[in-house]
C-alpha cells in the first residue's frame, strides 16, 4: 500500500466493495451452501445432505409444474414482446401527432408497478362483469372464463406481462429502426419490393442484433416472474420464484428452497453467458 | 390501393390504442365513481364525479404514509447507489492495474444475479445484522443488488471522458479526491440522471423485496401498502382504482414531464432487467 495509486484506489473502492460483498456476494454464497443442507431457517442445527435437495426437487410434482409454468410464461412473453414489439415499432416510428401519442401511450404500462397493472387487468378480465366479457356480451358473444384452467391462466398472465413490457421493447426497436439506412429501402424499392418484402428483406435482417439481445432479456425477465402471477392468480398457478419463496417462508424449507433458487440461477447464468458471447461476436462484426 | 393501405394503417393504430387506452381509461374513470356505477356502467364517464374513493384510500391505505416511506427508500437507496458506484467506477475507468480489472469483472458479474434469487438468503444476513424489518435493511439490499449495473454504466461513461483535464489538474497538484469531486462528478450529470430514472422507477415499483424485508409491521411501501390494503380476491373496486392511481401518479407525472429521458434511461437499464 505504499504506492499512492493503490492507496487512493483502495479509498475509492472500499465502501462499494464492502456493501457489494456483504449484501450480494455473501448471501449468494450462503444460498449455495444452504442448498446442500436440510436447514429449516430457524434451528441453528443444519446437516449437510449432499445433493439430496436437488434429487428431491427433480421428483417433486409441484416444482416441476412451477417450472413448466415459468418456462411457458418465458417463451410466450418473449415471443409476444418481440413479435408485437417489432410490428408496433414499425407502425409507430412514423412522424406525426397520432404516432407520437401512440409511442407515449404504449410506454405508460412499462413505468407502472406490476402490482398496479395486475389489479387493473384482474378487473378487466373478471368472469362476471369484467370489461372484456361486457364487450363480448355487447357484440352478442357469450362470456369467457379466463380463470377456468391453468393453461388459460398462464396465457392470461403472459398476455398481461407482455402488455406491460411491450412499450419498452417498442422503444428499443424504434431506436434501431431509425438507424437503418434509407438507401437500403430505396434499393429494395428499385428492385420492385413492396412494403411487406421490404420489411422482410431489409428491416428484419437489420434488426437482428436487437432481436437477439431483446430475446435474451425477455427470457431472463420471464424466468424470474413473481409479481404478476402472485397478484393476479394467487394460489392457482405458481412460478418457480413463487414456489421457492413459499417453501422458504411458509414451510421453513430453507435448504430446499435455496436449491430451487440455485436451479433458477444456473438457468439465468447460462442464458446470460450466451448473451455475452453473442454480444462479443456482434461487436467483432462492426 | 393506397387508400386501403392508409385505412389499414389507421385501423391497426386504433386497435393498438384501444388495447392500451381502454385499461387506463377504465382505471381512471372508475376511480371517480361510486361502487354502484362501477358495477352497472363501468365504461361510462363518471357522473357525478366523486372523490370519496381517494379520501377512502388515503385513510384506509394510508397513502401519504406510503408515499413518505417509498420516497425515503427510493431517494436514499439511489443516493447510496450513486455514491458507491461512481467512486468505484472512477477507479475501474482509470486504473490499469491487474487487480482492478479483476475486481471490475467481479462487480459486473452481479448484473447477472436477479434480485429474486438473493432475497431468501438476504433475509438471513439482514437478520444477523439486525437490519431485517428496517428501512436501512431494504436500502442496503438495493445497494448490494443494483450497484453493479450503476458501476457498469458509470465506468463505460467515464472512459469516454478525455484524460487531459485530469492530467493538467494533477500537474497542478490536485489530489485524486479533488479531481473526482471537482472535475469528474460535474460531468456525470446525464449518466446519473438516466441511472436514477430506471433504478428509481424499479425501486419505487418494487414489490417482492419490500414485502419480505420490511415485513408486515414496519413501514410499507406504496406497492406493498396498496397490495395489503386491497388484498387478494378483492371486489372492492372503488378502493382499488383510487389506490392504484395514487400509487402510479408520481411516476406517471415524472414520465410525462421527462419522456425522452425516461425512454433513454430505461433502455440503458436494459442490460439488466
Amino acid at each position: 500500500m505504499k504506492n499512492p495509486e493503490n492507496r487512493s484506489n483502495a479509498l475509492f473502492l472500499a465502501p462499494g466493495l464492502l456493501i457489494y460483498t456483504v449484501f450480494l456476494i455473501i448471501p449468494l454464497g450462503l444460498s449455495l451452501i444452504y442448498s446442500f443442507t436440510n436447514w429449516n431457517g430457524l434451528n441453528p442445527n443444519m446437516k449437510f445432505i449432499g445433493i439430496r435437495n436437488f434429487l428431491l426437487l427433480a421428483r417433486e410434482p409441484m416444482f416441476l409444474e412451477s417450472m413448466k409454468v415459468t418456462l411457458l410464461i418465458a417463451v410466450l412473453t418473449t415471443l409476444g414482446v418481440n413479435i408485437f414489439g417489432i410490428i408496433v415499432a414499425a407502425v409507430l416510428e412514423r412522424k406525426g401527432r397520432l404516432f407520437q401519442l401512440g409511442r407515449t401511450l404504449v410506454f405508460i404500462p412499462a413505468i407502472l408497478s406490476p402490482v398496479v397493472v395486475s389489479f387493473i387487468w384482474s378487473y378487466m378480465t373478471q368472469t362476471n362483469g369484467g370489461i372484456i366479457n361486457r364487450i363480448l356480451n355487447g357484440v352478442g358473444l357469450s362470456s369467457i372464463d379466463l380463470y377456468s384452467s391453468s393453461l388459460s391462466m398462464v396465457l392470461l398472465v403472459s398476455f398481461v406481462i407482455a402488455w406491460a413490457a411491450l412499450g419498452f421493447y417498442v422503444t428499443i426497436y424504434i431506436a434501431n429502426l431509425n438507424s437503418v439506412p434509407e438507401e437500403l429501402y430505396e434499393a429494395a424499392e428499385i428492385d420492385g419490393a413492396g412494403a411487406f418484402r421490404k420489411f422482410l428483406n431489409v428491416t428484419i435482417p437489420m434488426l437482428r442484433p436487437a432481436i437477439v439481445i431483446n430475446t435474451i432479456t425477455a427470457t431472463i425477465w420471464g424466468l424470474k416472474q413473481y409479481d404478476f402471477v402472485k397478484v393476479m392468480i394467487p394460489g392457482h398457478i405458481q412460478t418457480v420464484t413463487i414456489y421457492a419463496i413459499e417453501r422458504a417462508f411458509e414451510y421453513n424449507m430453507f435448504g430446499y428452497s435455496s436449491a430451487v433458487i440455485m436451479v433458477l440461477l444456473v438457468m439465468t447464468l447460462i442464458i446470460s453467458v450466451v448473451q455475452m458471447k453473442i454480444t462479443e461476436k456482434g461487436s467483432d462484426i462492426y | 390501393m393506397k387508400k386501403i393501405k392508409n385505412i389499414s394503417w389507421k385501423v391497426s393504430i386504433l386497435v393498438l390504442l384501444l388495447l392500451y387506452v381502454l385499461p387506463l381509461y377504465v382505471a381512471i374513470t372508475n376511480a371517480f365513481k361510486d361502487y354502484e356505477s362501477i358495477i352497472k356502467t363501468p365504461l361510462n364517464l363518471p357522473s357525478p364525479v366523486i372523490f370519496d374513493n381517494f379520501i377512502r384510500a388515503i385513510n384506509e391505505a394510508e397513502i401519504f404514509t406510503l408515499y413518505k416511506n417509498s420516497l425515503i427508500i427510493t431517494s436514499t437507496s439511489l443516493l447510496l447507489i450513486l455514491a458507491l458506484s461512481s467512486t468505484m467506477a472512477f477507479v475501474f475507468a482509470r486504473s490499469k492495474k491487474r487487480y482492478v480489472r479483476i475486481l471490475y469483472v467481479v462487480v459486473l458479474a452481479g448484473m447477472m444475479i436477479p434480485v429474486q434469487n438473493i432475497l431468501i438468503p438476504s433475509i438471513k444476513t439482514l437478520q444477523v445484522l439486525r437490519l431485517l424489518g428496517t428501512l436501512p435493511g431494504l436500502m442496503f439490499f438495493y445497494a448490494g443488488t443494483y450497484v453493479s449495473i450503476a458501476v457498469f454504466l458509470y465506468t463505460e461513461f467515464m472512459r469516454t471522458i478525455p484524460l487531459s483535464l485530469e492530467e493538467s489538474a494533477s500537474i497542478d497538484g490536485a489530489s485524486r479526491v479533488r479531481i473526482f469531486v471537482e472535475i469528474i462528478l460535474p460531468l456525470l450529470k446525464s449518466c446519473s440522471a438516466s441511472i436514477s430514472i430506471f433504478l428509481g422507477m424499479w425501486i419505487w415499483n418494487d414489490f417482492l423485496p419490500p414485502m419480505y424485508i420490511l415485513g408486515a409491521g414496519s413501514g410499507r411501501t406504496i406497492t406493498t401498502g396498496i397490495y395489503r390494503a386491497i388484498g387478494t380476491y378483492t371486489t372492492d373496486w372503488d378502493l382499488v382504482f383510487a389506490a392504484v392511481i395514487q400509487a402510479s401518479l408520481p411516476v406517471v407525472i415524472m414520465y410525462l414531464a421527462l419522456q425522452k429521458q425516461f425512454q433513454s434511461g430505461l433502455t440503458a437499464g436494459a442490460v439488466k432487467q
